[in-house]
């Protein structure tokens, strides 16, 4: 395996230097040009080093736990990305490459499906394929298919341009190998950090979730009968949930719940690993959301009990402060992992912290049509030798 | 397990074909493509560190990228049909005289092949009675 006895730096550097050197030669072989173009060479060269590029990959960052199915989609989709961008970049027929980058584009989403990007998957899709059919319709329409010609059978500099595209690739690579995080294949030598939310705790949140469903439909009816039952539905309701967020103060004292245990306390505590204390946005994003669960876990009991016991009980209020505990409950037990309702939330947070964009997004684009009109509007008399204006005939009625 | 690391290494690897395709072909339309494909290198990266750090951000910035490429597609286009109707070329080189001050023009060397096509197919004249090849009866 290490015949050469080189330390985990030289073999990295060696591996990426091998990889970079394959893809130039494979690359400056398949470019187009009139003389010396070798296909052989260049296929052989180029499914080296990805190859090369592959035991890299697998050598240095490793693969700690057995996601079999997720990790032979990966190479699919990146062995397509990168396979038709070649295709794209060697091909002399620019109709053929227009083709090959439709396919890297559907990839690419491919990628984004296996990193929980529904939306963007579908986007691209839309976008990228109404622009490829467009792009396609101009290379269909500009290259005369007769013969070769400068621009498709010519390249500028294959060999120093593959060199520096690669040089570029290979110092990124390197970078990635110096700050990549320690894995070794086997066993997991990650420090993994704290999950913010654990499947515990989602346990319990989901049982807690039923549990208002359940006292929501207990408020239909005549509300004044079995007042007691009610009550003890929505008390152990509120023990449930403030068992991960915590109580409140005015239910005397302060106690903690398993959230904030965790995610807060575990700094302070002697002899817990200094690993599991996280202070970066999501655990201080998720720490707020507990706390707000936890005012309106106390908020939502007090102002139920006094409804119930008091003369008149409103059955529809009761509800709807219920519901608004429960789309708190409902986020703070999705807060741990991307939101599965990704539409949803790509939308709230371009509306919210993303406004100002959004609005100079819609402007870019206004601009850039007036722009495209205005380049490719056609001036009379501009168009060659035989546009010219003609005067206008003088009508004459008869 | 599929890390961070693995994402961010094959799209480093999706861009660095994109610039090589970039720098070295002549046709417009491949180079915009090339281009196009480097923004997707680009898009991943931010998809991956949006999975990474279990936040949406990222993957609003690739829906802008998304634009700012929709918004550059057609004023490349455009750009693009002007310069064909200019030059009746694709060639990135044909505009090679607004080069900088003292860069030597590049001169292609090497003659391009010459295509050799076979006879193309004929159609038989218009309005001339064809000989009759034989003695054929007559078909009614």
């Amino acid at each position: 395996m290490n015949p050469f006895s080189l330390n985990p730096t030289q073999l990295a550097g060696g591996q990426i230097a091998l990889a970079v050197l394959l893809a130039v030669v494979g690359f400056a072989a398949l470019l187009p040009r009139p003389v010396g173009r070798r296909v052989g060479v260049g296929v052989a060269s180029l499914v080296a080093a990805a190859a090369v590029l592959g035991v890299f990959l697998y050598t240095t960052f490793g693969s700690p736990s057995p996601d079999v199915l997720g990790t032979v989609l990966f190479y699919l989709f990146s062995a397509g990305a990168l396979g038709f961008g070649a295709v794209l970049v060697t091909q002399r027929n620019p109709a053929r490459g227009a083709i090959a980058f439709a396919f890297v584009v559907l990839s690419t989403c491919g990628l984004f499906l296996l990193l929980a990007a529904p939306f963007l998957m579908a986007a691209t899709v839309i976008i990228y394929a109404g622009a490829i059919v467009v792009t396609f319709l101009f290379v269909l329409m500009l290259s005369h298919a007769g013969g070769p010609s400068d621009e498709n059978d010519r390249s500028r500099e294959p060999l120093f341009g593959s060199l520096a595209g690669f040089a570029f690739t290979g110092l990124v690579l390197f970078t990635l190998y110096l700050t990549r995080v320690e894995a070794t294949a086997g066993e997991s030598a990650h420090r993994l950090p704290v999950p913010v939310v654990t499947a515990d705790e989602r346990e319990k949140l989901a049982d807690a979730l039923t549990r208002i469903d359940a006292a929501a439909a207990g408020l239909d009816g005549d509300l004044t009968t079995n007042r007691f039952e009610r009550l003890q539905k929505f008390e152990a309701l509120r023990d449930a949930v403030s068992a991960v967020v915590g109580a409140s103060p005015d239910e005397g004292g302060v106690r903690d719940g398993s959230v904030r245990a965790r995610l807060e306390k575990a700094a302070a505590t002697p002899g817990v690993p200094a690993v599991l204390y996280r202070e970066d946005e999501q655990a201080r994003g998720v720490l707020r959301r507990a706390a707000t669960v936890r005012e309106l876990n106390w908020a939502t009991y007090k102002a139920v009990n006094d409804n119930l016991s008091g003369a008149k009980p409103d059955g529809a209020a009761a509800k709807a402060e219920l519901r608004r505990l429960r789309d708190e409950v409902l986020l703070l037990a999705g807060a741990a992992d991307l939101p599965a309702r990704n539409v949803g939330n790509l939308g709230y947070l371009l509306y919210t912290d993303h406004l100002l964009a959004v609005e100079l997004a819609g402007t870019l684009l206004l601009v850039a049509t007036v722009g495209a009109v205005a380049i490719a509007h056609r001036r009379r008399g501009s168009d060659g030798p035989t546009a010219t204006p003609k005067p206008p005939t003088p009508h004459h009625p008869a | 397990m599929i890390t961070l690391w693995h994402y961010l290494a094959v799209s480093a690897a999706l861009f660095g074909i994109g610039l090589v395709g970039f720098l070295t072909r002549r046709n417009l339309i491949t180079m915009f493509l090339c281009a196009e494909m480097m923004l997707q290198a680009v898009a991943v990266n931010f998809v991956a560190f949006a999975r990474h750090h279990g936040n949406l951000h990222g993957q609003v910035f690739v829906l802008f990228i998304l634009a700012v490429a929709a918004c550059e597609a057609g004023v490349a286009l455009a750009l693009i049909l002007m310069l064909y109707r200019r030059g009746k070329t694709l060639d990135a080189s044909a505009w090679q005289t607004l080069r900088e001050l003292g860069v030597p023009p590049a001169v292609d060397t090497d003659p391009l092949p010459v295509e050799t096509r076979g006879e193309e197919p004929r159609l038989a004249d218009a309005g001339v009675r064809p000989e009759p090849a034989g003695e054929e009866a007559a078909r009614v």
